[in-house]
């Protein structure tokens, strides 16, 4: 094989970057018009990440400017990791709540990849600033930064972009919308940002100012999951509020390119797609579950503790949003089993939530049919069929190799941080939380955030997992095969 | 450009993967899902799973607003089937490549655009076109004549007799000035060249000129005149008839074809030829069918290994002029370098059609040449594009890119620095791939 191309890997990134530093111009904006706090902090991130961008331009001239697979992978990755690094700087340098290295990267990494596991000790004590970047990381990560940049650059309008949106969109395949990349990219950010504009709209009608409406915005549309008030949505007291989000949440869950197709007007191909019913009818059976759940609890209290304070919660998990309503702990042990497996299924496959993906479950759960089937009748052909095509045996068994690194990374990740000293049960829950980029914590952690407790080698080991979560394992985990790197 | 292609094989993917490197925005519709997967993660084009011909799949494919679907399916019959779907959607131009002469008759061309196809491309028409013209002049690689021979593009294979050799262009344009040497084919690559380029041994140089001076450039490039008569032919295949046909008396042929039946039906086809039933692989058998007294030996059978590895023997054993049929593209490159006189490829020839009618021009005669890795087209100056307004060595054209010459008023003439286009003219230009695109925006 021939050798990398480091020279583009390192000419993309920096034009990356020059974007990344664009987008700091909105925090900075935020200072100005708000509180007025870290706004030096953001300055300075801004010109940091500006000048290292430009200098990469300017400087670093490779002599091929083709991208192959592998460079796609590599590239794919390493943006994610380097948009954290500088991503980070804002953090670090803060006036107000200064962070150090592992934290900041902690912070950073869990808003692009919209997980929105915080450190942050007092939200509400945060510069306006902090809070929106942190906000415009979810949004910016949770349609992706790949996809973003292949909208924007049409250097990347080849083959080569071609692989970095395979190794950057989840779902096992890739539908395209559109015939060259490009177009597909700007038609999904599209979808994307309509959806933001008509949810932030909607917002402000309820008791948010424009500055939470527009961090809510970004943060449920991509289901990532951070808010502006430590208490989370619950801070509002607003049923107004809480239903639009659970709408939008639910948006953030489905396909993009099914959207962008209904919205063109064939809204039946909604209903025509196996995974969306799926996704609406686990959404449905967990609500009567959650309702039979409250009430045996004696957590009946009103109209809304068992309408939408549920649903709300269940789509922010099934979504991996991660908010949380008032007493979700005094639903008992049966509601949060029920949030494990919510957790574990994820949204649709090219959404913005994460998870195992309900695309992936739904696969294997027919193939594990047809295989119960196969033991009476040992001849019959019995093909996994979604979306009226049969899917190959190829695309089956690459779903249960996925499944099986699941499994794998949550348990060495738990193990890892057992090894830091954390207790076990937190150790496992919040390997798996990372993993499933949603956010949520258990035990030490406490619902609704606060990773500040996790050793500082144990965050590390969670930006990790959020990475590969966020990449679907196989794109980060083929980085460390040895065959990745012989030439 | 929207473009539909219905049908992914060997044609197809080939286009597919060549119009998308072209920035074109490319759909492919194939019943094969293996196939397509392959093409739908490694290029940047869309794929549809369905049948060619059925409404569905050419409705899904988005075939209301096209400006281009092709139909390369191995039958005749269900391109123009697919055609006449994608038309009736509201397809601008449609293409079905078809495998019958009686279709390409001017009469039947109303029959046609009534059916609602507006091109028909029959690779192995041209396939045998080239060979003809190969055999008529045996000392060319490649032979284009553009606008009934006002204008003829060579490509010949310099040796060290050739008195251009070791020269670099511009001392080469200060001797003779009634050519225009457009491109260079080296080892793997084709090359616009510049003035400080030097011409090697064993170069594909390209000429362009008008016609009374071609003789003139066969005696610089050292080559001599030699009337060919007997040909043999290994494989029976649809180009074998096809070139029969085409080139009737003044060629005697010998087909030898290793199928029975295939003989048969070929000694029906060919009354006039020799039919030999045996492998044209077997060394004893050529010799005995009179090898050695042959003027050139065509291989057309299906595999392109073989069909080189033949030429080279029948080289070996006296035969001045080779021709061979290859189909792997990479495999091209090779056989130049081992001195395979001319090279056939059908996806080349379909693809440079398709360019050609891409480009809007006259596609009824083949106006285009096909070389691996680049394109000669003819296109006519719209009156207002960017062509016509400047002097060519002011019209910053990229380096890609050389106009080799143009057709004004009827007459062939060729260009140079100071050529001002205008509207009306018809120009070659020879272009590398991937930028067909770019001279789509030259003249219009």
């Amino acid at each position: 094989m021939r050798r990398i191309n480091y020279g583009q890997i390192a000419r993309v990134l920096s034009w990356l970057l020059i974007i990344e530093a664009a987008f700091m111009v909105v925090p900075f904006v935020t200072a100005l018009v708000t509180d007025g706090k870290d706004i030096a902090a953001f300055t300075w991130s801004g010109i940091i990440t500006l000048a290292v961008g430009l200098a990469g331009t300017v400087f670093i001239r490779p002599s091929r400017n083709n991208m192959a697979k592998r460079e796609g992978f590599l590239l794919t990755a390493l943006v994610w990791v380097v948009f954290s690094i500088f991503g980070m700087l804002p953090f670090i340098f803060s006036e107000t709540e200064p962070m150090g290295v592992t934290d900041g990267f902690f912070e950073a990494m869990s808003g692009f990849t919209t997980t929105g596991a915080t450190v942050m000790e007092s939200v509400s004590d945060s510069s306006h600033a902090a809070l929106m970047w942190r906000c415009l990381m979810q949004w910016i990560g949770g349609m992706g930064i790949i996809l973003f940049t292949l909208a924007l650059l049409p250097m990347l309008n080849s083959s080569g972009g071609m692989q970095m949106f395979n190794a950057e969109v989840t779902g096992i395949t890739h539908d395209k919308i559109r015939p060259r990349i490009s177009q597909t990219a700007v038609r999904l950010w599209g979808v994307y940002i309509s959806l933001s504009i008509v949810l932030f709209l909607l917002l402000i009608l309820g008791p948010m100012t424009p500055f939470e409406a527009l961090c809510h915005t970004f943060t449920s549309i991509s289901t990532g999951g951070y808010s502006t008030a430590s208490s989370s949505i619950a801070y509002w007291h607003s049923y107004y509020t809480e239903t639009v989000l659970t709408v939008f949440m639910f948006l953030g869950g489905v396909n993009f390119g099914l959207i962008y197709k209904a919205s063109m007007g064939q809204p039946a191909t909604l209903w025509r797609n196996d995974v969306f019913r799926s996704y609406l009818y686990i959404i449905l059976v967990a609500y009567l579950l959650f309702v039979i759940a409250i009430v045996a609890m004696g957590q009946y209290h009103d109209i809304a503790s068992v309408t939408i304070h549920p649903i709300f919660q269940i789509v922010s998990t099934i979504t991996s949003t991660g908010y949380t309503v008032e007493n979700f702990e005094a639903w008992g042990q049966f509601v949060l089993a029920l949030t494990f497996m919510l957790m574990f299924f994820g949204g649709c496959a090219g959404s913005t939530s994460g998870g195992a993906k309900i695309d992936r479950l739904l696969y294997l759960f027919k193939n594990s049919r047809n295989e119960l089937y196969r033991v009476l009748h040992p001849n019959e052909v019995a093909t996994v069929r979604i979306n009226e095509r049969a899917v190959p045996t190829y695309i089956v068994s690459k779903v249960i190799a996925f499944l099986c690194f699941y499994v794998i990374i949550i348990a060495v990740g738990g193990i890892a941080l057992t090894a830091c000293g954390m207790p076990i049960v937190d150790s496992f829950f919040s390997s798996f939380s990372c993993l499933s980029n949603i956010g949520l914590g258990a035990g030490i952690t406490g619902y609704g955030g606060g990773y500040e407790l996790v050793p500082d080698f144990g965050k590390w080991i969670l930006s990790f997992l959020m990475l590969v979560g966020r990449l679907e394992l196989f794109t980060v985990l083929i980085l460390f095969t040895p065959t990745f790197w012989r030439k | 450009m929207k473009i539909l292609i219905a049908g992914a094989g060997e044609v197809g993917s080939h286009l597919a993967k060549l119009l998308s490197h072209e920035q074109q925005d490319v759909t492919i519709i194939d019943t094969d899902a293996d196939h397509l997967a392959a093409l739908d993660s490694n290029y940047n084009l869309l794929t549809v799973r369905g049948k060619p011909t059925a409404f569905s799949a050419i409705h899904d494919a988005g075939a209301s607003d096209c400006d281009l679907f092709i139909a390369v399916t191995p039958f005749e019959t269900n391109n123009i089937t697919a055609c006449a779907i994608a038309k009736s959607f509201g397809a601008k131009r449609t293409v079905a490549r078809i495998d019958n002469y009686e279709y390409m008759i001017r009469d039947h061309r109303e029959f046609f655009s009534r059916q609602g196809v507006n091109h028909l491309i029959y690779p192995e028409y041209f396939a045998a076109r080239e060979i003809v013209s190969s055999l008529r002049r045996s000392w060319v690689r490649n032979w284009l004549e553009i606008h009934e021979g006002q204008l003829i593009v060579v490509g010949v294979k310099i040796r060290d007799n050739s008195l251009i050799e070791g020269k670099a262009l511009k001392e080469i344009g200060r001797d003779h000035r009634f050519f225009h040497i457009s491109a260079i084919k080296r080892n793997h690559e084709t090359i616009i060249p510049r003035g400080n380029d030097i011409i090697r041994q064993g170069d594909i140089v390209y000429f362009t000129a008008t016609s009374e001076d071609i003789d003139a450039i066969r005696a610089i490039c050292g080559k001599k005149k030699s009337v060919i008569r007997k040909c043999l032919i290994m494989g029976g295949s649809r180009i074998a008839v096809r070139l029969y046909r085409l080139a009737g008396d003044a060629y005697k042929f010998k087909i030898i074809e290793n199928d029975r039946d295939r003989c048969e039906w070929l000694a029906e086809r060919c009354p006039n030829a020799n039919i030999v039933h045996g492998d044209a692989r077997d060394i004893d058998l050529l010799l005995e069918e009179g090898i050695t007294e042959m003027d050139a030996f065509i291989a057309l059978s299906d595999s392109s290994e073989a069909n080189i590895l033949a030429c080279v023997t029948a080289k070996e054993l006296g035969v001045r002029k080779t021709v061979a049929e290859v189909e792997n593209t990479q495999f091209i490159s090779e056989a130049e370098n081992l001195n395979v006189g001319t090279i056939i490829n059908k996806k080349l020839l379909a693809s440079a059609q398709i360019f050609q009618i891409m480009l809007e021009a006259d596609s009824e005669s083949p106006k285009f040449m096909a070389l691996a890795d680049a394109d000669v087209a003819s296109i006519e100056a719209r009156p207002g594009s960017k062509i016509t307004r400047a002097a060519v060595k002011d019209l910053k054209l990229s380096h890609d890119m050389t106009i080799a010459g143009l057709i004004r008023g009827g007459k062939g003439m060729l260009v140079t620095g100071d050529t001002r286009i205008e509207p009306g003219d018809n120009v070659v230009v020879f272009c590398l791939a991937g930028s067909i695109h770019k001279i789509e925006r030259l003249f219009t």
